[in-house]
């Protein structure tokens, strides 16, 4: 059995350091890793940055992060990732990590994503170069995800983002900002391997559940989606034990 | 009609780009004569600050601000993925 604590659009800055941080002191009671689907801050500086790895960083469990994109509005992402990695977070783009847990193997595989929309609401690779730069980064990051997700050799596979891979979890968003917020490209990336759990964020007002096309549990780990500090997820069960913390 | 639909776009724009408020999350409705804002933000701060951005950007519109704090507390239980 493996558990994660998953949370995303955690958005901190000076004004939220202490917030978590209760919550989190009691993780390894709960789980065995924390992801974070992006978000991590508000305008991805460095000092915002610090602010982050002060709250979610020195914990007694592994966290790996997506970046989100606020953390990219100030044009300083790797910076963010650099203050993020010296703080012991492992930052993923496009790329994997894997968690020894109580003999099991945990493998992640994460990437920012990108927006672009959903069958049959899609954006297409054509015309103005404005509108092939978007979807070309849609589809390069989707390949790149994919063939991360395809790279791993584990017990459990868990593909992380910020942006979402399928719409059923972004119901609750207006329909006209879905092509914002997601896309099926992503979907079909996590498809391409034998993933057992999707995590994103991004989505504030969607929806927690939800299934790529290939029958992968996707789940929207947005903070003002799950109304807690993270959700715990269970994989590779010997036995239901719905309790989490024993009474 | 139009005018309307703008002053939504406006605050919509205006909560996002401002670099004090920085939130893609706030929900903008219009009420007869009233503008509603809802969603939740990570503190009181950034609560506050949202609505003294749109009362100081907007004084002629009547500001209801139901923008909630997400809670942050430690989960009491698992869900299992099969
Ligand atoms: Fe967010
Ligand atoms: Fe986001």
């Amino acid at each position: 059995m493996i558990r994660i604590a998953a949370v995303g659009d955690v958005h901190v800055d000076k004004d939220v350091v202490g917030r978590y941080r209760p919550a989190l002191e009691q993780l390894p009671d709960r789980a065995d890793a924390l992801l974070i689907a992006g978000d991590l801050t508000r305008h991805g500086t460095p000092e915002e940055a610090k602010c982050f790895a002060t709250e979610f960083g020195g914990l007694a469990v592994p966290v790996v992060v997506v970046l989100g994109n606020h953390d990219h509005q100030t044009d300083q992402q790797q910076r963010v990732t650099e203050v993020l990695t010296d703080a012991g977070i492992t930052v993923l783009e496009c790329s994997t990590t894997v968690l020894e847990i109580r003999g099991h193997r945990l493998g992640i595989a994460g990437a920012k994503g990108f927006g672009g929309g959903f069958a049959g609401a899609c954006a297409s690779n054509f015309g103005e170069r404005e509108m092939k730069n978007f979807v070309g980064t849609t589809e390069d990051i989707a390949a790149r995800l994919g063939e991360a997700l395809r790279s791993v050799t584990c017990d459990a596979l868990v593909a992380l983002t910020h942006y979402a891979p399928v719409p059923e979890t972004l119901v609750g968003e207006p329909l006209e900002i879905y092509p914002f917020l997601g896309c099926y490209q992503l979907g079909n990336a996590i498809d391409s391997a034998p993933t057992a759990l999707a995590l994103h964020g991004h989505a504030h007002h969607g929806s927690e559940r939800g299934r790529t096309p290939g029958g992968v549990p996707v789940r929207n780990v947005a903070h003002p989606v799950i109304k807690q500090a993270y959700n715990v997820y269970q994989l590779l069960s010997e036995s239901v034990d719905a309790e989490l913390v024993p009474a | 009609m139009t005018k309307q639909i703008d002053l939504e776009a406006e605050i919509q724009r205006l909560l996002t780009e401002h670099d004090s408020v920085a939130e893609q999350g706030i929900t903008v409705h219009r009420r007869e004569n009233q503008v509603v804002l809802s969603g939740e933000v990570e503190s009181g701060q950034r609560r506050d600050e949202i609505c003294r951005q749109v009362t100081s950007h907007f004084p002629e519109i009547e500001i209801t601000c139901d923008i909630g704090i997400t809670r942050a507390q430690a989960p009491s239980e698992v869900e299992e993925i099969s």
